[in-house]
């Protein structure tokens, strides 16, 4: 045979003979940016990205449509100009910084396959039945996806779909291909392109999944292939990811999300096999998971007014997605709430600290958009879609958005989706990897609004006339850090900037959690500065008038008159107790604003239902990572910093 | 000769041949599917054993490796009876995959190559305008909420501003980091603006009202190519990929005549 194939191979040749030899890997491709751009001294703004995003070889991407891959996903994120699977041309008016393209591991690039395959091939009764509705239109291609997520839910994938050996083999080629083009497109300074996929663990149709992101090039990550999610555990992804850093020296990190679909398993109390969670479990979570994606597409996670229903903020992004779990397979019960929203998690870990020592949920806020589209689309007037068969058209508004099987979710329940923070010293995989790893990053439903939190012992309001972001970092911590209980009350330094491009700021607050005298877990949200403080909108008895409403709803507009460009406090926690187990972050509310929604029924021309209209008129928000104060360990020395 | 030879009906059959060659080949080393011997050299062993490593993480157990190479003979066996029957032939699947690896055969070399600084300077100087660096601007401003605030600033002597949590001063900046940190509307303006000594303004931002002093101002220019070369390289290796896939196709498909009823 190999006499036999010169021609072709001559031919390849030709094509390439002004091509000459090397081969030495590019700085992209060996490693995760060290040492390639100029860094400020302290992170100096935050970097903005997606890290969880959707292309053609994601099973259900595929099959809802979507045609556009890995480079016109790089191209539109970094700024460029793109053909939507729909036709429409699509470009961000702002680039981001970072992007994760993030595929699920399961089946990559299967529905691909499949929906390729000869008829004739395809001899399972189920494949062939979803490859005839794939083929048929796109609403019964939507809808064969939607029972392939039920059945992988309800654990009835067929085998063909589910072999991970099998899977793994088709995947090498893709991953391999895939890394080569992050690398060509990873540029240190202006855009960084990380290696990733999704794992998606998903019990009885409950949302286990993460979010895996890798800091290295591919001469690491080649080294490894996405690890599939059904059938596995998550200690099984721990060791797939402690495998990968001790084999490789690379590092990788792995990112929960949806946990408002987990019916209260996302932040369980108990271990995956419903005993007692093990210590070493709590360090491996920990250790792994640094960070939560708190928003997205399908809903927002932060709270739930069940279980805050002191805080009149609480029911943000929570519609439609409180009523059972992914595929709406499980009804969701209020019991279930603690364990599937982020503010809850986090008071968990607190509680969990104080039983065995070791806080397993003690992680940092992020956003991304989970879309299927291809585009990293997070602000309200470019929302286009969480999946291709809901890309911008007149009726995708009041469409049933529930996988096609079951009610109770519409279009409208979707929020536009968010995107990440990160404060680095500079754009290069190493340096946004690393925030993340401290949980120097925040949340945002959208707007880019610019959020620092310091806290230490000795701040004040005298600390923002000099350089207070070096005071910041020198005589206290950043947002994601640890402050050792000094026996004081500790004191932030909270401001909070508007995204230049979009509304006007309402208000900043403190949310802090903790444990009792008693051992329970309290939550409290705290104003701490909003505009028109000493003016119009005077505290009376701790209540705040309302900032006001400037939306016209039938134009999708509103008017930056109410409202203020920034907001600053220098906070001392009231309700300090020596000795407290407590976190802190911040949430900074903008002004109302419309949604999607209504820029949909303005653009396409069409009415919505009163109750309708009246959801989509939202304060979009952003929140910072916690600060956790803990008790001083009794072995400790006597600590001197910020008592000076 | 090579244009002759591929014009050679035997020619067809070799590249049907060799393109499934090509498809193994990047498996490890070729095999004669007519032959019902099947070696399962070293090579192929720790090929299989890495396999299982990369998926896992580990090497495999005995057992494993057993169970492995167990799948690969079968896997082996069914190809190569699929190859004799012909079933190859008109499978899409077959088809596709067969055709995606000539692609990247085509396109594998250039994923690799170290482009000459000739070939690069040629390359940059056919479209310096991607490369052409934005406008620098160093310049400081100072803040204020309200237009007639600044207006009434603008004449005094060091107007203090209002506080504010943006950069007083920016040094050398492009246009896209100032839109960034002030909003588009306020780096247009700032662009129309010449370097002088003396405050002007207002201009607006997102946030408000500016004065602002542009102290330096320099004009985009194309850099050396040692300054950009792994962009540019990165570039062209991009470019060059699709670009050999589409001789390697042009070549090959020069050879065939399509007659469409």
């Amino acid at each position: 045979m190999i006499s036999k194939s010169w021609v072709a191979l001559a031919a390849l040749a030709v094509a390439g003979c002004d091509l000459a030899g090397g081969g030495e890997a590019t700085e992209a491709q060996r490693g995760d940016g060290t040492d390639t751009i100029e860094l400020a001294e302290f992170p100096d703004r935050p970097y903005w990205g997606d890290t969880h995003l959707h292309t053609d070889v994601s099973v259900d991407a595929f099959g809802f449509g979507v045609r556009l891959g890995a480079e016109e996903a790089l191209k539109f994120a970094r700024g460029d100009t793109v053909t939507a699977t729909t036709g429409m041309e699509a470009k961000l008016d702002r680039p981001l910084d970072f992007l994760v393209i993030s595929d699920h591991s399961d089946a990559m690039g299967a529905t691909r396959r499949l929906y390729d395959s000869p008829r004739i091939l395809v001899r399972d009764p189920t494949l062939r039945r979803w490859y005839d509705m794939m083929h048929e239109s796109p609403e019964q291609s939507t809808r064969a996806v939607a029972e392939l997520i039920t059945a992988a839910a309800n654990d009835e994938i067929p085998a063909a779909l589910r072999d991970p050996e099998r899977q793994a083999k088709a995947t090498r080629d893709l991953w391999d291909n895939h890394l080569a083009l992050l690398d060509r497109y990873n540029r240190p300074g202006e855009f960084t392109a990380f290696a990733g996929f999704e794992w998606t663990l998903m019990p009885d149709g409950n949302n286990l999944h993460r979010v895996v992101m890798f800091r290295d090039g591919s001469v690491k990550t080649g080294q490894v292939v996405p690890f599939p999610g059904l059938d596995t555990q998550v200690e099984q992804l721990w060791d797939y990811m402690e495998a990968y850093e001790a084999n490789t020296g690379g590092q990788v990190l792995a990112i929960p999300h949806n946990s408002n679909l987990s019916n209260g398993i996302m932040f369980d109390l108990v271990g995956p096999d419903g005993g007692a969670m093990s210590a070493d479990y709590a360090r491996r979570r920990a250790r792994y998971e640094p960070v939560v994606e708190a928003t997205q597409i399908k809903g927002d996670s932060e709270t739930h007014p069940f279980l805050s229903p002191n805080d009149e903020f609480a029911a943000f992004g929570v519609a439609g997605w409180e009523l059972g779990n992914l595929p709406l397979t499980q009804k969701s019960t209020p019991d279930m709430y603690a364990g599937s929203y982020v503010r809850s998690g986090l008071l968990r870990g607190l509680t969990l600290e104080q039983q065995m020592g070791v806080n397993p949920y003690a992680f940092g806020l992020i956003g991304s958009t989970d879309s299927h589209t291809a585009l990293a689309t997070g602000d309200e007037d470019n929302f286009f879609g969480k999946h291709t068969g809901n890309e911008p058209r007149a009726d995708r508004a009041m469409a049933g958005q529930n996988l096609g099987t079951r009610v109770g979710r519409f279009g409208w329940h979707y929020l536009a989706g968010g995107y990440a923070a990160a404060w680095a010293r500079g754009n290069t995989r190493a340096e946004i990897f690393d925030a993340f790893m401290r949980r120097e990053v925040y949340a945002t439903t959208g707007p880019r609004m610019v959020l620092r939190l310091f806290a230490g012992f000795d701040f004040s309001a005298d600390d923002w006339d000099g350089d207070w972001v070096r005071a910041g970092y020198t005589r206290g911590v950043p947002m994601g850090g640890d402050l050792e209980d000094s026996g004081r009350a500790p004191v932030f330094l909270i401001s909070a900037l508007k995204d230049p491009e979009g509304a006007n700021l309402d208000r900043i607050q403190v949310v802090k959690g903790w444990v009792d005298a008693n051992g329970e877990a309290q939550e409290r949200v705290y104003d701490v500065a909003w505009s028109d403080m000493e003016g119009s909108r005077r505290s009376v008895g701790g209540a705040i008038p309302p900032v006001g409403d400037t939306v016209v709803r039938r134009e999708a507009t509103y008017e930056n008159t109410i409202g203020t460009a920034e907001l600053r406090a220098t906070w001392r926690d009231p309700d300090y107790r020596a000795g407290q187990r407590a976190f802190y972050y911040v949430r900074a509310l903008e002004i109302p604003t419309p949604t999607w929604v209504l820029f949909d029924a303005k653009r396409f021309g069409f009415d919505l239902p009163a109750d309708v209209v009246e959801a989509n008129v939202i304060q979009e928000r952003a929140y910072s990572s916690p600060v956790w104060l803990r008790p001083r360990r009794a072995s400790d020395a006597p600590r001197t910093m910020g008592e000076g | 000769m090579i244009r002759r030879a591929l014009r050679d009906p035997l020619a067809h059959f070799l590249i049907a041949g060799a393109a499934i060659w090509g498809g193994l080949a990047l498996l490890g080393e070729p095999v004669d599917p007519a032959s019902r011997t099947i070696e399962l050299s070293r090579e192929r062993q720790e090929g299989i054993a890495l396999g299982f490593e990369r998926m896992m993480g580990r090497p495999p157990t005995d057992a494993e490796m057993d169970a492995a190479v167990e799948r690969w003979v079968r896997e082996e066996v069914l190809y190569r009876e699929a190859l004799r029957l012909g079933l190859d032939d008109g499978d899409a699947v077959v088809r596709r995959r067969l055709a995606t690896k000539m692609d990247e055969l085509a396109g594998a070399e250039a994923e690799i190559a170290r482009p000459s600084d000739e070939a690069l300077e040629t390359w940059l100087a056919a479209r310096p305008e991607a490369y052409r660096t934005g406008g620098m601007t160093s310049f400081e401003q100072v803040y204020f909420a309200s237009e007639g605030a600044a207006r009434a600033a603008l004449g005094t002597t060091g107007p203090q501003g209002e506080a504010i949590s943006l950069p007083a001063s920016m040094s050398k900046a492009s246009s896209r980091e100032i839109a960034e940190r002030f909003g588009q509307q306020f780096a247009d303006a700032l662009a129309d603006l010449s370097p002088s000594d003396a405050l002007q303004g207002p201009v607006e931002s997102g946030f408000g009202w500016h004065l602002v002093r542009v102290t330096e101002r320099e004009d985009g220019a194309l850099p050396p190519l040692e300054d950009i070369r792994e962009r540019v390289e990165a570039d062209w290796r991009g470019a060059t990929i699709s670009e050999r896939r589409e001789r390697a196709y042009a070549l090959l498909r020069e050879a065939y005549t399509v007659e469409v009823e």
